[in-house]
């Protein structure tokens, strides 16, 4: 009933989509995966209009049509479930729900809020949500503000004729483990109303909810198979293109690390709301690995050490030195480096080359009086681009520009560069293909073997389980278990997930 | 008793602002707290009010809106133009002058917002320059002239007194309600805020964002014009210098009201709370008997004051 | 060449366009000691908009540079029989702590820069009305020619006002280009949490910005006084808002992050050619301000580069 033929979308210098094939029937859920950087937003985003194709076809039974904004898309049938974050926190609930369709209640340009919030408890009804509609949505949980997504985008059943195609972006990335199996009960009742696309991460729950799968890897749909006779691990490596495990687990390359010498230590640390009694030392040359889910605490932690957020109770000891003043300069100069998550946001600065990157956070010593000496700083970026086989076109290439693998490069580079001795690393991987997330691993080895402290927040538990030479696993702000990683005594994948969740 | 909820102490905060500076001024100087002052508060309050009210729209879309100047000017002395042409009297046809120029604040703020939604050109920089051409226009019309508006009926705006306010004072807050009525109660006003709360967002959901924001100029310039025909009924003379100084007193009053300028918050009522701030400091400075040299620089200390105490800036990590 | 790296180009692509098209309507307007003057006369509102531009080029915006100006046009007036040449670091350090203040105010106590700038701008207005008595004051010319005569006259037919601005435009490319501060300033603007995340002392590089602002708008109103030979507090009106223009066309945005100090010579030429043009093009007197507004328009939307501006507000 929704098809794609063909479809094509380019960017400039990017080929996004090649000739998707894609199609949804009545009541069908079909589920879309893929690594980051695959295609799958792309992909949505033409899917819901905000991108529009320009090669192939997208057609609603049979027909072709195209959308020119998300508008257009609506008045087809075809809604977004957003992730959470994307329900405008300053209005109400109603107002959220019918946003931009609120002529409706409109008589003579006056709304009627009356009028408005029946009708909006109506929607709420189908996703079975039972608030006040006229309450700020900031106020809401974040489960309760997914639901709320949902029931925005179930308005399109009573304004358009025809069939739904409801597309669900990442929508149990925040939810607790009842929460989702709400969820998934609500939409399979929902299939009668209206076909689902969902998209996630989480390949169990894709398996779980879908009756079909479309795997997507850099851009193509590579495979597309029923769920009845998937598996996730054929999934998997089709997703990645070869067998996973292998990457994971190099323990041979592991060395041990120095226990005599202490750089970090976190002394019963407690932020009320983020993270409580935390206490976890860190040695020269060791990688301690922090698992937990998303919100379990672990960034605020990493964050407290480099000075960006301060512990209401406890202390942290750095070199020796108990930590006073909590600020990102005073931990710089303690030889702390921080490799943010957001890394086009709060790594590098797009706009600037990439020796203006490498030295922001030493600028002191490449300058005499306050005057750079450029002539210096393009040596050592030239250096590091050697070092670390940036790909980059010279010293001078705009970061913004560079790949997300060899952003990250840049990012530490300039902490290693500047010497920096422990390494706050949070997500470094994320969003990286296989052969840059392997450069990232190669890395964090070198490190330790250099002596470096390394603090990491893994995107998956392999890589986890593998670098690390501790573990410490964060629920709620709490730890609940400290494991050993050292070779030979790796815990299981079972191991972790059983005290995260 | 337990401590306010921090969200309801930052909604009163201004208000807190508004009763401490009046219990102040009232302690230095007893005349201040008359009735006589209050309505001297009153009307210099009424024509940056309805500017302000106008310029609030557009700040809680996230927006800026510079060109009031240009465009007091301009409705101003289309007004009085009309009206003196007319008869120069409402008892006339020259009443007609009235609806005129609250249709030439409309077109100039349409204008406004096209320029800034069509071209792309960033509000500020696209209000600053309509603003210049309001100026401009005003002057090509008048010549540089002043024109006198000495009709009794419209002037009995400023001089026929009710309840000990004069009666310009009393349909402001009539306009005042009405501001508020479209701001809570039309769809058009609810967009604002969804605009400036997640402009990518509301965008995203169908919202048509620009028409919104062509419709929110051209709103603040009706509001505009009405600060016009206030400011003209005031000192009875339409110029191009009728304009002169809206732009940072109405600015500064909603900001001061607790409506951020990053949009998203804050309303009708802030800003009139704001402007009242504003006034009754320049008032207080006057009763005090502050040298006039001094009230410029008192006036910034107390806004800078004021902001500090009224907004809650915590929330926001980076202030621009 | 594509339009993409031809964006970066337009300022000036705008400003050769105007010179060319007013020049083909009268040639006169080409002729060397025309385009010196047009240059001169800008010389003292560039050197405000030099100033302006660190703050913008932060994200942040400084109206307090024409009050300050104005002060100084009188500070200094009253100042140069008691100190001589010194006068001048003196009224450049007064103008940088105003700066100062409004960067604090902005920074630390979290008031948007709008209103923080103007309320220092009304004290510093203050100052200049409270130490003028609210009178114009004259300098003594004798003293003026002792101590600034470096600041007067020509030299080889260029004017000496215009050599100082631009050495005070190297002065600002240098710190912008190839000074630790403007690295920072540059990492701010264009990305200030990885900036913070690379351990720079954000809040101070800021106030920092305000208060080089602060220190060029007492350099303009130094040159203002010693021009015309004395001060008032009202000298330097009207020169806020084509400041702050000349900033914008050339291509600084209120964004942050893009252009620079040599876009806003650019920028300020721009508006020098705008004005001077109606005087060629025969524009009557009333009808100025709106060709200004006008061509305003169309030269800021065929200035500025809209992909480096992330939302259009």
């Amino acid at each position: 009933m929704f098809e794609l033929k063909k479809v094509e979308k380019t960017f400039p210098n990017v080929r996004a989509l090649k000739a998707i094939d894609f199609h949804i029937e009545r009541g069908e859920i079909v589920g879309l995966v893929g690594e980051n950087g695959a295609g799958k937003s792309t992909l949505m985003k033409v899917i819901y209009g905000a991108y529009q194709h320009d090669g192939g076809e997208v057609l609603i039974n049979g027909k072709p049509v195209r959308f020119e904004n998300p508008r257009q898309a609506m008045d087809k049938g075809v809604g977004m479930v957003f992730q959470e974050q994307s329900l405008i926190g300053n209005l109400t609930v109603m107002e959220n729900i019918f946003l931009g369709f609120e002529r409706q209640f409109v008589k003579f340009g006056i709304v009627d809020w009356k009028k408005m919030a029946a009708a909006a408890r109506h929607q709420l009804a189908k996703v079975k949500l039972s608030i006040d509609p006229k309450m700020v949505t900031s106020k809401l949980s974040f489960a309760q503000r997914q639901l709320v997504e949902l029931a925005k985008v179930l308005t399109l059943e009573e304004r358009v004729h025809g069939d739904l195609v409801i597309l669900l972006d990442e929508p149990t990335s925040v939810l607790a483990k009842e929460e989702v199996q709400l969820l998934f009960k609500l939409v399979r009742e929902l299939r009668s109303r209206a076909s689902f696309i969902f998209v996630s991460h989480r390949l169990d729950e894709v398996l779980e909810l879908s009756d079909r799968v479309y795997v997507m890897k850099d851009g193509e749909v590579v495979d597309h198979v029923k769920t009845s006779v998937a598996t996730a691990e054929s999934i998997q490596h089709k997703m990645v293109g070869r067998d996973i495990n292998k990457e994971y687990y190099r323990e041979e390359k592991q060395l041990s690390y120095d226990p005599a010498k202490v750089l970090v230590e976190l002394d019963a640390i407690s932020l009320p709301g983020k993270y409580q009694d935390i206490s976890l030392t860190l040695h020269a040359g060791e990688v301690l690995t922090l698992v937990g889910t998303e919100g379990s605490g672990r960034e605020a932690i990493i964050r407290t050490i480099f000075g960006m957020q301060k512990p209401q109770s406890g202390s942290v000891t750095v070199k020796g030195r108990k930590i006073t003043t909590y600020s990102a300069d005073a931990a710089v100069a303690n030889g702390i480096g921080y490799i943010p998550r957001e890394r086009k946001i709060e790594g590098i600065v797009a706009g600037m080359s990439v020796y203006e990157n490498l030295t922001l956070s030493q600028m002191g010593r490449y300058s005499r009086f306050g005057f750079l000496r450029i002539g210096d700083e393009k040596a050592l970026a030239r250096e590091w681009i050697k070092k670390l086989s940036v790909k980059a076109s010279s010293e001078y290439a705009d970061c913004g520009n560079l790949s997300g693998g060899n952003q990250q490069k840049v990012v530490l580079a300039k902490w290693r560069s500047g010497g920096s001795d422990i390494i706050l690393l949070d997500h470094p991987t994320r969003g990286l293909d296989i052969g840059a997330k392997e450069d990232v691993y190669e890395m964090v080895r070198a490190m330790s073997a250099d002596g470096v402290g390394v603090i990491l927040i893994a995107d998956t538990l392999e890589e986890a389980i593998g670098l690390s030479h501790t573990i410490a696993v964060i629920k709620d702000g709490e730890i609940q278990k400290r494991f050993d990683g050292k070779p030979g005594h790796k815990p299981s994948l079972f191991d972790l997930i059983h005290y995260m969740i | 008793m337990s401590f306010p909820d921090r969200d309801v102490l930052h909604r009163w905060a201004p208000l807190l602002v508004l009763v401490a500076l009046v219990c102040f001024f009232s302690l230095v100087n007893p005349n201040f707290m008359s009735l006589r002052n209050f309505a001297r508060i009153g009307i210099s309050a009424t024509p940056p009010l309805m500017v302000a009210v106008g310029v609030t729209f557009i700040i809680i879309m996230g927006s800026i809106d510079l060109s009031m100047e240009g465009a007091v000017a301009v409705c101003a002395v289309v007004f009085a133009a009309i009206f003196i042409w007319l008869g120069g009297t409402l008892a006339s046809w020259a009443w007609l002058a009235l609806p005129a120029c609250i249709v030439v604040g409309a077109l100039y703020g349409l204008l406004n917002g096209l320029v800034h939604v069509k071209l792309r050109i960033p509000s500020f920089m696209a209000s600053l320059s309509m603003g210049f051409v309001g100026i401009g226009l005003s002057l090509l019309m008048t010549g540089g002239d002043r024109i006198r508006v000495e009709d009794k009926i419209f002037r009995s705006l400023l001089t026929e007194r009710y309840l000990g306010f004069p009666l310009m004072v009393h349909v402001a807050l009539l306009v005042i309600l009405i501001a508020w009525f479209i701001q809570s109660r039309t769809a058009i006003g609810r967009n604002f805020y969804a605009v400036g709360g997640g402009e990518e967002l509301a965008h995203a959901s169908g919202l048509d964002v620009k028409r919104v924001r062509v419709l929110g100029f051209m709103l603040a310039g009706v509001f505009y014009a009405l600060g016009a025909l206030f400011a003209v009924a005031q000192i009875g003379i339409a110029e191009t210098a009728t304009g002169y100084n809206f732009m940072f007193v109405s600015i500064t009053s909603v900001v001061v009201g607790g409506t951020a300028l990053w949009g998203g918050n804050g309303g009708v009522w802030n800003t009139l709370v704001g402007v009242l701030i504003v006034n009754v400091i320049n008032n207080g400075m006057i009763v005090m008997g502050l040298p006039r040299y001094l009230q410029d620089g008192v006036l910034g200390l107390l806004v800078i004051l004021a902001v500090v105490l009224s907004t809650d800036r915590k929330s926001l990590a980076f202030v621009k | 060449m594509t339009l993409e790296k031809l964006k970066k180009h337009f300022p000036w692509i705008t400003l050769l366009t105007l010179v060319v098209f007013v020049g083909a309507l009268d040639s006169n307007f080409l002729r060397p000691e025309n385009l010196l003057q047009l240059a001169g006369d800008i010389s003292t509102l560039f050197v405000m908009a030099l100033g302006i531009t660190f703050v913008i080029y932060l994200g942040g915006i400084d109206l307090s540079a024409q009050s300050v100006a104005n002060m100084t046009t009188v500070l200094a007036t009253l100042m140069l029989p008691i100190f001589g040449a010194s006068t001048a670091v003196i009224c450049v350090l007064i103008g940088a702590l105003f700066g100062f203040v409004s960067g604090f105010v902005s920074t630390k106590l979290k008031v948007p820069s709008f209103i923080a700038t103007l309320a220092v701008g009304g004290i510093a207005l203050s100052v200049g009305q409270f130490a003028s008595g609210q009178r114009a004051l004259y300098m003594d010319a004798v003293l003026r020619d002792q101590s600034f005569s470096w600041l007067t006259g020509n030299i080889g037919g260029i004017p000496r006002e215009m050599i100082i601005a631009l050495v005070l435009l190297v002065g600002a490319l240098i710190l912008e280009r190839r000074t630790t501060i403007g690295r920072a300033f540059k990492a701010i603007g264009a990305g200030e949490l990885a900036a913070v995340a690379s351990g720079l002392r954000v809040g101070r590089y800021k106030m920092a910005a305000f208060a080089i602002s602060g220190a060029f708008a007492a350099t303009a109103g130094l040159l203002f006084a010693v021009k015309l030979s004395g001060g008032s507090p009202e000298m330097a009106n009207g020169f806020l808002l084509p400041a702050i223009v000349a900033v914008l066309v050339g291509g600084t945005p209120l964004t942050g992050g893009v252009g620079g100090v040599l876009n806003t010579l650019i920028g300020a030429l721009i508006v020098a050619v705008i004005r001077t043009s109606m005087l060629y093009l025969e524009i009557p007197a009333t009808a100025q301000q709106i060709f200004f507004g006008v061509v305003l328009i169309a030269a800021i939307a065929f200035t500025i580069d809209r992909g480096k501006v992330r939302t259009v507000k």
